[in-house]
């Protein structure tokens, strides 16, 4: 699992080329993003534009059928905001995030540092496993990892009434929402580690091997290394890792609807994308949903709102 | 739009195909409407859900129309129950519509009054007039205009294994009967009556005949009753039923209860007819059942109501179908749509023992026990609140909460006053 | 990587240290061995963990319906091994048919891949390479975009499409996807077109190539690794996506195999978990197979991107 990138472009050498050349010029440039501008435009921008704008209206199925959207000002604000589910909804997407989150990262960590001190056969095996993981469509991991629950067939209660002797079969794992909460953490956990644990592998070995060595002479421990010398040099790998986990974790949609499916009570296992979708498509209140969608996306840029300015600042080295 | 609905709605499966049919091709009397039209030729869609509607009725369907219609061709497309309102209200809003489309009856309130379907006031008699199901009407008509025609509706009935009741079993009489009996049946290892914890519908039948409703029309709010004294003393009864006569997943859904059943766990299987055909089907197949053990001797009475000799009110699951505003084919379309309420075609229906959506053909349902226990109960059946809302109302999944929640051993008053403030808020919004 | 094979890595860090004392020398080697044995454990432990599932699909999609719903577990297939479920997945016509759903989404990931590339490669030479006004807000805008939950704007999408009579073709719902991936594609490649230096190009163009020729011929094939990075994103998700196109491919011939997949758990009926599972190893198979082919390349991106700071 090494990384041929890397090895041809060092991070410390990468840090004096990614200043753009003072190379001015101002058609160029856009000619080149034009493409890319044109695609976001219109099926970006313009659909942001109207969410904003229908986040104002009562837009209901109807409107979908061409009665004209009547204006309400900040009434599905307002009602978003006093609606205590959606202030449940919002903390539980939030909880589970920050678990989700700080698993992956923990563990994909460890992960990196330990494929750091495996041989190349073991380093390999491990790597075989996660790419496994990580490879598996969402929709086919959610379903396998329904059947591994199952609760009449499932190889969970299977073993747990081999191992305990109690009779697990048709114990159903989904229906209390903190369990069905904790399968959908380890889906999204098992899914979401391979990735955490290869960029920090590709990161750590970038860490020069004297310095690590100077400081084992100078009697560091292994976890003073850790903090003192590597995590310096991969602070802004954590950074972006922990940045992207929020987002993708925080907007979570796919697991969690697949996982209603097969079981558990929606209402009490709905996070912020479902909740969503649950009212705008299923139910038809585009305009309350898009309101929820505005606000979101405010959340979401108060807290990266840190690592945008990081990135805004060195663009403008 | 959920598993559950579909449950209750379907009542065919596709082993019903295996019934000896002849009554194809033959009495199409009421879709001469059609005729004299064929200046128009088009390539229709019909989107028909789930596996309900049986082969030779969807073959009918399509040579019929052909026929008619010279030039012109008719696709069925079959939709999945899951995530069909989703999918219905974006399709039928774009210009790639399908033309005929089946919805559920408790889902057509969202579409009627939303314009997505082509008004059929003036078709109504040419339809079938007063011969059609008349809560099925009801569903489809908003505002005093009629949108969406009955298509068929589900039957349901309580389904049981001579093995396992005894020699000298005699169906119960009264509600309390059968609550009884079931308890009897019930053993360490088997539901008396079989009750996976989101099944709300059949939780209905307790609450109305206990005095009980869902939510009706006060003025212009509705209320709903879950919490009236009626529907306390059902959701009472519900929980004791579900407490001590079941030992169904607290939070299952009522698809695959053949596999308990053919284990010989449940003594009571209240459910759709069709669930004998997943009973019935050989050790073997891809779906197994019990042909030769329990299914061997399966037998089925309807829901005995709160009076002796009476068939409980059930809830009744069903389709409707309409023709998209945004057909390209309204002409066509309509001809389509008039096949599938013929004589002929409702007659396929029937046979294959789903209630017809004309009352005049419900005398080819098949004379077996199953199929009359199932006719029985349906002659009694009830529907949900006809409002457009009723439709969140399901998608928000309420009632399934609130059913678990009761198999749980929750406080049935506080559940059924929180159940009844999201239905009204629901309802009212 | 070499230097990372613990033996090495061991007499590497431990040597000079060692110099002094020889019995120091041994208990350390014997430290290190204990350890090296904790950690294959682990290793072999955590691999048993995250296959665990992929076996388990794998065994169950072999294995007759009555093995599957049995309560005697079965951990291998041995003489029950059968390809029913596969025969089953493909061949049975009451569902929704596996050929052209397969076709469509080999149609659809190309296109997006395809695009995404040739688009995020221009993107990111403009923002990497030239200094311009209204760059910073680019690059502001495609990190903000991300942060939008997409279900919001499912309807304003599906309206544009359907606007432009693209519902149920493969570029209606291409051009969805690559929307959606793009922002994180440019972002991404961004990092491998800045570890390409400059000087490269200029010095193709002092021998008289042109700038687009430069661009083309020297940068380009040196991003290969930088592209199958950010591709394997495009790819992931033009492949495994299945709301947008639930309700952008109504008509059974324009499913994709996430659609198709879905057509296993029809709510009235029990679930085929063999042929469910069946499904979904044919749905994985080929990401796992781009995985194994592209994997040693797929986090460096973000790594070089990452690192700059």
């Amino acid at each position: 699992m090494s990384s041929s990138t890397l090895e041809s472009s060092p991070a410390v050498e990468l840090k004096d080329t990614l200043k753009p050349p003072k190379k001015r010029s101002s058609k160029l440039p856009w000619l080149l993003l034009a493409p890319s501008l044109l695609v976001l435009a219109i099926m970006v921008g313009y659909p942001l534009v109207n969410l904003f704008i229908m986040s104002f209206q009562k837009y209901e199925r109807a409107q979908l059928m061409g009665v004209p959207a009547e204006w309400v000002g900040f009434q599905n604000y307002t009602d978003t905001l006093t609606d205590p589910v959606f202030w449940t909804v919002l903390a539980r997407s939030f909880a589970f995030m920050v678990v989700c989150v700080f698993l992956t990262m923990a563990i994909g960590i460890l992960l990196a540092l330990l494929m750091m001190r495996l041989n190349k056969f073991f380093r390999l095996l491990v790597s075989i496993g996660l790419l496994l993981a990580w490879a598996m469509p969402a929709l086919a991991a959610v379903i396998v990892w329904g059947w591994i629950f199952d609760t009449q067939y499932g190889v969970v209660n299977n073993v747990l009434t081999k191992i305990t002797g109690d009779n697990w079969m048709g114990h159903s794992w989904l229906i209390n929402p903190l369990m069905f909460y904790i399968v959908a953490a380890l889906i999204i956990v098992w899914q979401s580690v391979p990735f955490v644990a290869f960029t920090m592998y590709a990161g750590l070995t970038q860490v020069p091997g004297e310095v690590l060595e100077a400081a084992s002479l100078d009697g560091a421990t292994p976890a003073q290394r850790f903090r003192l010398i590597m995590v310096p040099y991969v602070r802004s790998i954590i950074v972006v890792l922990i940045i992207l986990s929020i987002i993708w974790d925080l907007r979570v949609f796919t697991q969690i609807f697949v996982l209603q499916g097969i079981g558990g009570i929606a209402e009490k296992t709905n996070t912020i994308g479902v909740y969503i979708y649950q009212m705008g498509m299923a139910q038809g209140h585009y305009g309350t949903a898009s309101a929820i969608a505005v606000i979101l996306v405010f959340i979401m840029m108060g807290i990266s709102y840190y690592y945008v300015r990081q990135t805004v600042k060195e663009e403008e080295l | 739009m959920k598993r559950n609905r579909l449950v209750a709605t379907t009542v065919a499966s596709t082993i019903t195909l295996a019934l000896a049919l002849t009554a194809c091709g033959s009495g199409d009397s009421g879709s001469d409407g059609a005729s004299g039209d064929a200046a128009k030729t088009g390539d229709i869609r019909v989107w028909l859900v789930g596996t309900d509607t049986p082969a030779d009725a969807r073959e009918y369907l399509k040579t019929t129309f052909e026929k008619e219609n010279p030039g012109s061709t008719l696709t069925i497309e079959e939709q999945s129950w899951t995530g069909l309102v989703d999918k219905l209200t974006t399709s039928l809003a774009s210009s790639d519509s399908p033309d005929v489309v089946e919805v559920g009856n408790t889902q057509a309130a969202a579409f009627t009054s939303a314009g997505f379907f082509t008004d059929l006031t003036d078709k109504y008699e040419a339809l079938g007039g007063d011969d059609l199901l008349p809560g099925f009407v009801e569903a489809g008509t908003y505002d005093e205009k009629f949108y969406a025609a009955p298509y068929y509706s589900g039957a349901r009935a309580v389904f049981y294994s001579q093995q396992i009741v005894g020699d000298g079993f005699v169906a119960p009489e009264t509600l309390d009967d059968y609550v009884a009996q079931g308890k009897a049946l019930t053993t360490d290892t088997r539901s008396g009556i079989y009750w996976p914890g989101q099944d709300w519908y059949n939780g209905l039948p307790y609450i109305w005949e206990n005095g009980g409703f869902i939510a009706e029309k006060k003025g212009d709010k509705w209320e709903a009753g879950f919490s009236s004294e009626g529907g306390i003393k059902g959701l009472e009864q519900i929980q004791d039923v579900m407490l001590t006569a079941s030992k169904a997943p607290k939070d299952g859904q009522e698809t695959d209860q053949q596999i308990p059943f053919c284990e010989g766990n449940i003594g009571f299987l209240s459910a759709p007819t069709w669930v004998q055909w997943s009973i019935k089907a050989e050790e073997t197949a891809e779906a197994p059942g019990c042909a030769t053990t329990y299914g061997s001797d399966l037998h089925a009475f309807a829901l005995p109501g709160k009076e002796a000799g009476t068939a409980a009110q059930v809830m009744a699951g069903g389709s409707n179908i309409a023709v998209a505003t945004k057909s390209q084919n309204q002409e066509l379309a309509l001809s389509a749509l008039e096949i599938m309420l013929s004589d002929g075609y409702q007659e396929i229906m029937a046979t294959n023992g789903l209630i017809p959506a004309k009352v005049s053909q419900a005398k080819f349902l098949p004379d077996d026990e199953i199929t009359q226990a199932g006719a029985a109960a349906a002659a009694a059946a009830k529907l949900t609140p006809a409002s457009p809302k009723w439709a969140d109302v399901e998608a928000k999944r309420y009632l399934q909460d609130a059913f678990v929640q009761l198999a749980q051993g929750g406080d049935v008053q506080a559940i059924a006053t929180k159940l009844d403030e999201q239905i009204e808020s629901t309802l009212n919004s | 990587m070499s230097t990372l094979n613990p033996t090495v890595a061991g007499t590497a860090t431990t040597a000079p240290r060692s110099s002094g004392s020889g019995p120091r020398k041994t208990r350390e080697g014997q430290r290190k061995k204990v350890s090296n044995v904790v950690y294959s454990v682990i290793a072999v432990i955590v691999f048993a963990a995250s296959a665990f599932p992929v076996y388990w699909m794998i065994n169950s999609s072999f294995l007759p319906t009555n093995m599957i719903r049995s309560t005697d577990l079965t951990f291998f297939p041995g003489s029950s091994f059968t390809i029913d479920n596969y025969k089953n997945a493909i061949f049975n016509q009451e569902r929704a048919p596996f050929l052209p759903a397969l076709g469509n989404s080999v149609l659809v990931t190309f296109f997006v891949l395809i695009v995404s590339m040739v688009l995020a490669f221009l993107a990111s030479l403009a923002v990497t390479r030239f200094n311009f006004k209204g760059r910073k807000a680019f690059i502001i805008a495609i990190l903000a975009v991300q942060m939008i939950p997409g279900e919001a704007m499912m309807i304003s999408i599906f309206r544009i499409i359907d606007g432009w009579q693209l519902l149920n073709s493969i570029i209606g719902l291409g051009i969805v996807y690559l929307s959606g991936v793009l922002p994180f594609t440019i972002w991404t490649l961004r990092g491998f077109v800045a570890g390409v230096p400059a000087e490269l190009e200029e010095a193709a163009m002092i021998d008289g190539c042109s700038r687009a020729k430069a661009f083309w011929r020297i940068t380009f094939p040196l991003l290969a690794p930088g592209l199958v990075a950010t591709g394997v994103f495009a790819f992931i998700q033009a492949w495994n996506e299945f709301v947008m196109a639930l309700i952008i491919m109504t008509r059974p011939e324009s499913m994709t195999l996430p659609l198709w997949l879905r057509t296993f758990q029809q709510a009235t009926q029990a679930t085929n978990w063999g042929g469910l599972m069946a499904g979904s190893v044919l749905i994985a198979i080929p990401v796992v197979i781009f995985f194994l082919i592209v994997q040693g390349r797929m986090t460096g991106g973000l790594v070089s991107g990452a690192v700059k700071g």
